[in-house]
């Protein structure tokens, strides 16, 4: 393993080069040779040993900050208040103030950060109470908290939301217990943003870089001879499995 | 890189045994002379791994002498437990909080990844290498991800060295894989000298001290979990992470395997992994089996879950499964103006 070339290769070449000349003196005693190539094995060892044997390319260096959940902390709780011109303001200080209708359908003046990008789901009213901004409204006109966004949610996510219920959406922190006191299930806007709910795409954090894993090329031209997973290519590939995959010609080479 | 110098040394070796008037006294004396440096030199070369030893490295007749794991008293782990402490302490300038963790009563834990969710970030990738003290240089790392082509579950067609902008990308997803934690590990089985097991409540732990390093497990992995410290792992003194176990995340030596241990050492205090808890998509799902209501039986039960690999009988305790597309994403817009809902 250590320095594979080194060891395999010198002492093959010290005795080709040695027995010619060995050959020409006749009383000449092959344990020479042994003693040689002790020494030459020995040569190699002491000034190959101590390197470092892994085959790795340089450490990619990242942002330790970069390893955080992304959780979405800027949550309404009641009651909401909003940041105007560095004053907090709670909803009604203004929206008791004045009957405002805009309803997204023309662009907003006040709350110019909100793009709605929810799909059909392109009504401010249909989440926002009309009659009380510092709620949110349901289907049935009746009104729900900002603590309880899930059960908004929930009107038009059933099947994700009954997940979230079970645990198979979204995330619990805390403990695996849920009985458990620190179990903490995530609400759904501290994922998504109400607003435009898909999911942002992320920068990917450095990927291995140990040589030892396969070439950084691997997955055009040839992969194969370096790639560990394919030692056991002969049971992923019998039966149907090989006729549901088209391969290619890469694994023509293999089998 | 060193070739130079032993082509240099190899060179003057050969020289010495055909000198320019060849008598016998005089060859036998070289012969023995010959004989005597080559022995000398097997000798110092086979002493050489020692040159790697400084004084942070553990050498101890204290830990010659330890155990096996499962065969240590209360007073002799706690006795070993102390070596490590001032090891960790000397080498680190950290004096670590390690502790013994025994398996918890009525609990087998099992993981279950929502691949419908995983967009390839890698910062389970990250968090563990962080929580659980992996080599930074040469790196080592427990989870890879995958990247997949959309169609295909048949993980040879994945690729684990993209490098992307962004993820996720078009027609593709992810799927990290870490170890599956078998029921029926062949790691386990090919341990010539038993440095590896499964504990009661389904993890499968490597004891450092016992492991001899012949790798026969790694190479038994059908999952490609298992790590090797080629050279001695190195990590910067304030990267280290004082909270540890004997059996998971205290630091490990050249020369022994390492391989993800579901945090043992958070998971058997009730705690969640440290990749669980860093996934920002909340597609990792982890807990106790055997309790109805946990969130890994409630998947068990409602989906429709895979394991990589099953024609191979490892019976692994790490679940894949999809989502089913959520319906209402799949409706046509209704045109502009017209007054939608109630
Ligand atoms: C500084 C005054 C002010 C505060 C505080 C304020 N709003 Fe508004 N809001 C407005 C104005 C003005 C409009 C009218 C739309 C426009 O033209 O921008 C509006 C529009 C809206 C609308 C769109 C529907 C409509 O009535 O036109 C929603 C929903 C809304 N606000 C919610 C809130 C919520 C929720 C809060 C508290 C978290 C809040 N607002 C706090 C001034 C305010
Ligand atoms: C899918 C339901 C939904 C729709 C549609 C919706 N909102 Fe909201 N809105 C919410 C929720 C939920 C919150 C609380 C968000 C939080 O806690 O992060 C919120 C918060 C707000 C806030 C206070 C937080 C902030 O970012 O300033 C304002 C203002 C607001 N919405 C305005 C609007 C306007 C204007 C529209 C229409 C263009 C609209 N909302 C459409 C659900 C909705
Ligand atoms: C009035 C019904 C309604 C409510 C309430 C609602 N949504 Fe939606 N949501 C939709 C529709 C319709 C779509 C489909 C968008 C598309 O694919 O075009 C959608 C799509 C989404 C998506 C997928 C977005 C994407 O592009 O992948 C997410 C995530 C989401 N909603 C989250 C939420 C959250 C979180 C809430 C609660 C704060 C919520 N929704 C409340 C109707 C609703
Ligand atoms: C841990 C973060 C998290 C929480 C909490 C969470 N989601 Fe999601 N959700 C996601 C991710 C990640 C996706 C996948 C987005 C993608 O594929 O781009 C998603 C996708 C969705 C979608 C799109 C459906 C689909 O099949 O693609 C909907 C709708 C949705 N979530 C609704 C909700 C609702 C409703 C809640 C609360 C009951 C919730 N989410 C809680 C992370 C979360």
């Amino acid at each position: 393993m250590t320095n594979p070339e080194a060891p395999s290769n010198t002492p093959g070449r010290e005795a080709s080069h040695a027995s010619p000349s060995t050959g020409a003196a006749p009383a000449f005693n092959p344990g020479w040779l042994l003693g040689l190539g002790f020494v030459v094995l020995a040569c190699v060892f002491w000034f190959s040993s101590g390197g470092d044997p892994t085959p790795g390319a340089p450490t990619p260096a990242f942002d330790v900050a970069l390893l955080d959940a992304g959780q979405r902390t800027t949550l309404l709780t009641d009651p909401p208040t909003v940041l105007i011109a560095g004053f907090e303001q709670r909803c009604n200080a203004c929206h008791k103030l004045f009957e405002s209708d805009s309803d997204g359908t023309r662009p907003l003046t006040q709350h110019g950060h909100i793009e709605l990008a929810h799909g059909l789901n392109d009504r401010c009213s249909n989440c926002h109470d009309r009659d009380d901004r510092e709620r949110l409204v349901l289907h049935d006109g009746s009104s729900v908290p900002y603590a309880e966004t899930a059960t908004l949610c929930a009107q038009c996510h059933g099947p994700v939301y009954r997940d979230w219920q079970r645990g198979t959406h979204g995330k619990t922190l805390g403990a695996w217990d849920l009985t458990s006191a620190d179990a903490q299930r995530l609400s759904c806007t501290e994922c998504h943003d109400a607003h435009s709910p898909a999911f942002p795409a992320l920068h990917p954090l450095p990927g291995p870089n140990t040589l030892r894993m396969g070439e950084p090329s691997w997955g055009g031209g040839h992969h194969g001879a370096r790639n560990p997973l394919r030692r056991w290519a002969d049971h992923a590939h019998d039966g149907a499995h090989e006729r549901e995959h088209e391969h290619g010609d890469d694994d023509g080479g293999e089998h | 890189m060193r070739l130079p110098v032993l082509n240099k040394s190899a060179g003057a070796c050969s020289k010495s045994p055909r000198p320019a008037h060849p008598g016998m006294t005089r060859r036998s004396f070289l012969r023995r002379g010959a004989v005597a440096t080559g022995g000398l030199a097997a000798l110092a070369a086979s002493l050489s791994p020692l040159r790697d030893l400084d004084g942070t490295d553990s050498f101890s007749v204290q830990k010659f002498l330890q155990k096996h794991y499962k065969e240590m008293s209360p007073e002799e782990m706690e006795g070993a437990l102390d070596r490590i402490r001032s090891e960790v302490e000397r080498r680190y300038e950290v004096r670590p909080e390690i502790r013994d963790i025994k398996a918890m009563d009525g609990v087998e834990f099992v993981y279950a990844l929502n691949l419908s969710r995983c967009i390839g970030c890698r910062k389970c990738v990250h968090a563990c290498v962080a929580e659980n003290n992996q080599s930074r240089d040469p790196e080592i790392q427990y989870i890879r991800v995958l990247e997949m082509p959309r169609g295909s579950i048949d993980i040879e067609d994945g690729n684990h060295h993209y490098d992307r902008p962004t993820v996720p990308a078009e027609g593709h997803y992810y799927m990290p894989i870490q170890c599956h934690q078998c029921a029926n590990p062949p790691c386990v089985k090919v341990c010539p000298v038993e440095a590896t097991w499964q504990e009661p409540d389904g993890i499968t732990v490597i004891d450092y001290d016992w492991c001899i390093g012949c790798r026969y497990c790694e190479a038994a992995c059908p999952y490609w979990a298992r790590r090797f410290n080629f050279s001695k792992p190195s990590l910067p003194k304030d990267e280290l992470n004082p909270e540890m176990s004997y059996l998971s995340n205290r630091p490990r030596q050249r020369g022994v395997m390492e391989k993800c241990h579901f945090c043992l050492h958070r998971t058997r205090q009730g705690r969640m992994p440290a990749c669980l808890e860093i996934c920002p998509t909340g597609a990792r799902k982890f807990g106790n089996v055997l309790d109805p209501e946990s969130e890994v039986s409630q998947i068990l039960k409602s989906k429709r879950v895979f394991v990589l690999k099953a024609e191979v009988g490892t019976l692994p305790r790490f679940f894949y499964y999809f989502d089913e597309r959520d319906p209402f994403s799949q409706m046509t817009p209704i045109p502009a103006g017209t007054e939608g809902g109630s």
